[in-house]
């Protein structure tokens, strides 16, 4: 098991309500899990707890416990955490560091801060500038990117720390159609490469067509956990991807009584 | 984009030479003509300055410099030459106003003085990566965390320039007055400060959250990903420079 969170809630300090509410679930090793929800249900809040920025950096009330690979997040430094879970944020431009002069460079941050010796430095920035597509933007500065890239950087930055796990807070939320592309290709490597990921997105159509489960939370609770099939064919309040809802209309389910949710399943319905 | 640094990229000794020793040439250059107010040692570490200014290939960017300190400089000779407390041989006569020998005289020497600063402040400035300074001073024992503010400000401010810009814009695209006198010039400001400064809030606080989970905050020792140039021929020159300071302050005391 490579994540277990037990009964976790978290208030804000000077919040009102409780941000999350006895959230209690768990990710197995190299799953891909959509985390959805409406905006206030607590899906940022949940990516904070699951790196460590709750409890370290955001002050409040927790309860419960997230054990990341058997570490509990309440005993461990963010620093030592890193290691083992990344996060990427929403907006591109706020997670370059500003410290350094070129793409190439400012993947070395992270790693001169755990104190990687120099020669595996070298190795890891190649590895992921390749991995993500940017290693013919190495010299450039950071800040000269487009959104996109500066995304992918963000990715290649968190990844070079080798995390076993990936959260991604609404990574293509701020980005062009193009950028969003180019994210998603580099999103595709990660679950290649056997990383357990957790996704934030509103995109329905690119979260049904990744995700193994998907974790709906509602007002901060935690409303389902399941295959995006069943998600999407027993919420009805929630925005299914556009081939559920074509399939829905034309009433035409899968051999199991469930809607289709991506396009690979919904061709042959549809062509009969 | 806009990045404030004076920086010239180069692949000469000098630009490859370490950060810190080129501060204290800087530190040690200033100081002399400041020990030693002989004319001659202020003319000898300017000539050293444009020497090794030329020797980086970065004079051109120097002449500028100095161009634009040329309004400045004329202030000093015009209030030395009309009012240094030692004044008292007239040497021109500009319809009421008199220009005398002693504060010319006087004015140039503080010319020099300053001159001589911006030079050796060059060596440093336009051949040195302003993220290279740091992570030698860093290196030496600086917080990291300083380390970084010093090197991020150079960077972020600029991307708050242009963020006010786009701010400015949106606003004047929706009929805010931003041209014309100086007061709806200021008055242009108002509107711009409540999302600039919240904006810029909201954006420390998320580049903080990634830095930290980059492990900003990690009490390990840090390793580098630039190597440090050869530090036996550094030692020297700093040695050098430093016998130069001794010796000046013994001939100071001694003449």
């Amino acid at each position: 098991m490579k994540i277990k969170v037990d009964n976790l809630g978290f208030r804000y300090t000077g919040g009102k309500e409780r941000a999350l509410e006895g959230i209690t679930f768990t990710v197995n090793q190299g799953e891909f899990i959509g985390i959805m929800g409406k905006n206030k249900s607590g899906k940022s809040t949940l990516a904070s707890a699951l790196v460590g920025l709750i409890p370290h950096f955001f002050k409040g009330a927790m309860r419960g416990n997230v054990y990341i690979d058997g570490l509990d997040t309440q005993e461990t430094p963010i620093a030592e955490l890193c290691q083992k879970v990344g996060i990427v944020f929403q907006n591109p431009f706020n997670q370059i560091s500003g410290a350094k002069l070129t793409v190439y460079e400012e993947v070395s941050f992270g790693l001169e801060n755990i104190g990687l010796p120099r020669n595996q430095m070298i190795e890891r920035i190649e590895e992921v500038l390749e991995l993500f597509g940017i290693a013919h933007l190495k010299d450039r500065n950071p800040f000269s990117l487009s959104g996109g890239q500066m995304q992918r950087l963000a990715l290649a930055c968190i990844m070079a720390l080798r995390p076993e796990i990936v959260v991604l807070d609404e990574p293509t939320s701020q980005l062009d159609p193009l950028g969003v592309e180019e994210v998603y290709k580099s999103i595709a490597k990660l679950k290649e490469k056997g990383l357990t990921v957790l996704l934030i997105e509103h995109k329905t159509e690119y979260l049904a067509e990744y995700s193994d489960k998907i974790l709906l939370l509602e007002n901060g609770k935690l409303k389902n956990y399941d295959t995006p099939e069943r998600i999407f064919g027993t919420n009805p309040g929630i925005q299914a991807p556009v081939y559920t809802q074509v399939c829905q209309a034309l009433n035409k389910p899968k051999e199991n009584g469930l809607y289709p949710v991506t396009l690979k399943d919904t061709i042959p319905l549809l062509k009969g | 984009m806009k990045v404030y640094t004076l920086y010239v990229p180069g692949k000469t000794y000098i630009h490859k030479m370490n950060p810190l020793t080129k501060l204290l040439y800087l530190a040690v250059a200033i100081a002399i003509p400041f020990i030693a107010p002989d004319p001659a040692i202020t003319m000898a570490c300017f000539l050293i300055g444009i020497f090794i200014l030329g020797w980086a290939k970065v004079l051109h960017r120097v002449i500028y410099l100095l161009a634009m300190s040329i309004l400045f400089i004329s202030t000093i000779f015009i209030i030395q030459g009309l009012y240094y407390p030692g004044n008292t041989t007239p040497y021109l006569i500009l319809g009421k106003l008199t220009f005398y020998k002693e504060g010319l005289i006087h004015a140039m020497v503080i010319s020099f003085r300053l001159v001589n600063i911006m030079i050796s402040a060059s060596v440093l400035v336009l051949t040195t990566r302003p993220s290279d300074l740091i992570s030698s001073a860093v290196r030496r024992g600086i917080s990291p965390r300083l380390g970084y503010v010093m090197s991020s400000v150079l960077q972020i401010i600029p991307q708050m320039a242009t963020t006010a810009d786009t701010i400015m814009d949106a606003q004047k695209s929706r009929g805010l007055e931003t041209e014309g006198n100086l007061k709806t010039r200021l008055k242009a400001y108002i509107p711009l400060l409540g999302p600039l400064v919240l904006g810029s809030l909201v954006s420390a606080q998320e580049r903080a959250m990634a830095l930290e989970v980059r492990a900003f905050n990690a009490t390990g020792k840090r390793t580098f990903l630039q190597n440090e140039e050869d530090y036996t021929v550094s030692k020297a020159i700093n040695a050098i420079i430093i016998l130069a300071l001794i010796l000046t302050i013994i001939w100071r005391i001694y003449s």
